[in-house]
């Protein structure tokens, strides 16, 4: 029996809109991200869930895409770094990593946000501590990781002041 | 690489699942968080021609902690174990504690208690905890229940004693006793994202009098699978632990491995580092009994 015969009909949202995918199920949800609906910001690294360039937030946890099979995501809500800007511009953690020099070859850097955005939005005041543990899973081989780390306490407390 | 399995199969309930399994045998991988099993699809490590995932089955993700045993859903994540309130006010704190250093936020988001251990990686941050805690392995097959103590789960690196038509459902912590506590050291280069050189776990348990009541040590990564080091064990038990008792253990517990070189470390330096953590993690479990 080939992998064609065995397509599966996959139903989640994705940066808030509603999809349904009909695809091999031997295929992860990065490659889908990626290939099927031209969300690029989601890179391809290691492959082997180290780098974490694959970092989505799922359900409301940063996940490595690369290690979950497109069956995996049926169900649930899935944010990628596309879906961060909002009707009044680029989201305060996206602003800060530009505000901050956070950012060199920028390939870690879609993960890097997205594993920040997991982190402030479940503990808005998350110590640096906080910050470099929820992080430890995303490697940067450009900035060094103090830019990054400065950032995020930027973008925490901009967004803590508009609260 | 393109993963080559052609079926996959998501079901709701363990016995859709029990009977999946039954049907497909060796032909079919378990996966629930996929943070292993998915890698080595990929890398053509693994070749089934079938996935059961059962990642969608609550009755799998339940945790139970009663005054006389916790019992812990085999895909329950590292993430939420590692910081269940309950969990970690208990006999059982181990448990959460060393799935806290399960790799990275990520991972640990998707990682899973059953997968942990199911993988059979000498180096497993979760065993040794289970080791020390006296665990039973709750598995179900065709026919029917098993419970396999921890200690003969595994049989070698990535090799366990389950049939391929076997379900690990949970694992089952009995009761530890009073003024009984557990400590856990991972030596590691860069933080929990890596491997461990060495994992070494103790549990400790004192009588009035201040002599060891119970002890348990295990070790990872010293060995082809996670390791009880039962006469360091028997060593310790009616003794006070003095400077020189503590030495003594921690040199036995040197002594009785034969670990590899590899590119993580030496052989000599996972012996030493066993010595040194061996007697820090002693102390360490004294401090937490308090």
């Amino acid at each position: 029996m080939s992998v064609l015969e065995n397509k599966i009909v996959v139903s989640f949202e994705v940066n808030g809109r509603p999809v349904e995918l009909l695809v091999a199920p031997n295929r992860t949800l990065l490659e889908v991200l990626r290939e099927d609906l031209g969300l690029t910001g989601v890179k391809h690294g290691c492959d082997d869930s180290n780098c974490g360039v694959c970092t989505v937030i799922m359900d409301g946890k940063a996940v490595k895409s690369c290690s979950i099979l497109i069956g995996q995501a049926e169900g649930t809500k899935v944010t990628t770094i596309e879906g961060l800007e909002g009707e009044n511009g680029l989201h305060p953690l996206q602003q800060a990593f530009i505000d901050h020099f956070a950012i060199q070859c920028g390939f870690c850097t879609p993960g890097m946000i997205l594993s920040a955005k997991a982190l402030l939005d479940e503990n808005p005041n998350a110590t640096e501590d906080d910050i470099r543990e929820a992080m430890h899973g995303n490697i940067c081989r450009c900035t060094g990781y103090k830019k990054i780390i400065e950032a995020v306490e930027a973008a925490r407390d901009t967004i803590n002041a508009k609260a | 690489m393109v993963m080559k399995f052609e079926k996959y199969y998501r079901p709701k309930t363990l016995d859709e699942a029990i009977e999946l399994v039954q049907e497909y045998g060796s032909d079919c991988k378990i996966v629930a968080g996929g943070t292993d099993v998915v890698i080595r699809l990929k890398a053509h490590m693994l070749a089934v021609k079938t996935i059961v995932d059962i990642s969608a089955i609550e009755e799998l993700k339940k945790v139970e902690i009663g005054a006389q045993q916790a019992v812990i859903g085999a895909s329950r994540d590292l993430m939420s174990l590692s910081r269940d309130p309950a969990l970690c006010a208990s006999q059982w704190q181990i448990v959460a504690e060393c799935a806290g250093h399960v790799s990275s936020t990520q991972i640990r988001n998707r990682a899973t208690m059953g997968g942990n251990n199911c993988n059979a990686s000498p180096s497993a941050d979760t065993t040794p905890a289970l080791l020390i805690s006296d665990a039973v392995v709750n598995v179900v097959g065709p026919q029917g229940k098993r419970d396999i103590p921890i200690e003969e789960f595994f049989v070698g690196p990535g090799k366990t004693v389950l049939a391929p038509d076997e379900i690990v459902v949970s694992f089952t912590l009995p009761e530890q006793g009073d003024r009984c506590a557990a400590a856990y050291h991972k030596h590691a280069i860069r933080g929990d994202t890596d491997i461990s050189i060495v994992g070494v776990g103790v549990r400790i348990g004192l009588a009035e009098d201040g002599t060891v009541c119970k002890a348990r040590v295990a070790l990872g990564a010293v060995a082809p699978k996670p390791i009880r080091v039962h006469a360091v064990e028997e060593y310790l038990v009616g003794k006070q632990l003095t400077d020189e008792v503590i030495e003594e253990a921690a040199r036995m517990a040197e002594q009785s491995i034969t670990p590899i070189s590899d590119q993580r470390a030496s052989a000599e330096y996972r012996k030493e580092m066993v010595y040194v953590n061996m007697k820090h993690m002693i102390r360490a479990a004294v401090e937490k009994i308090g």
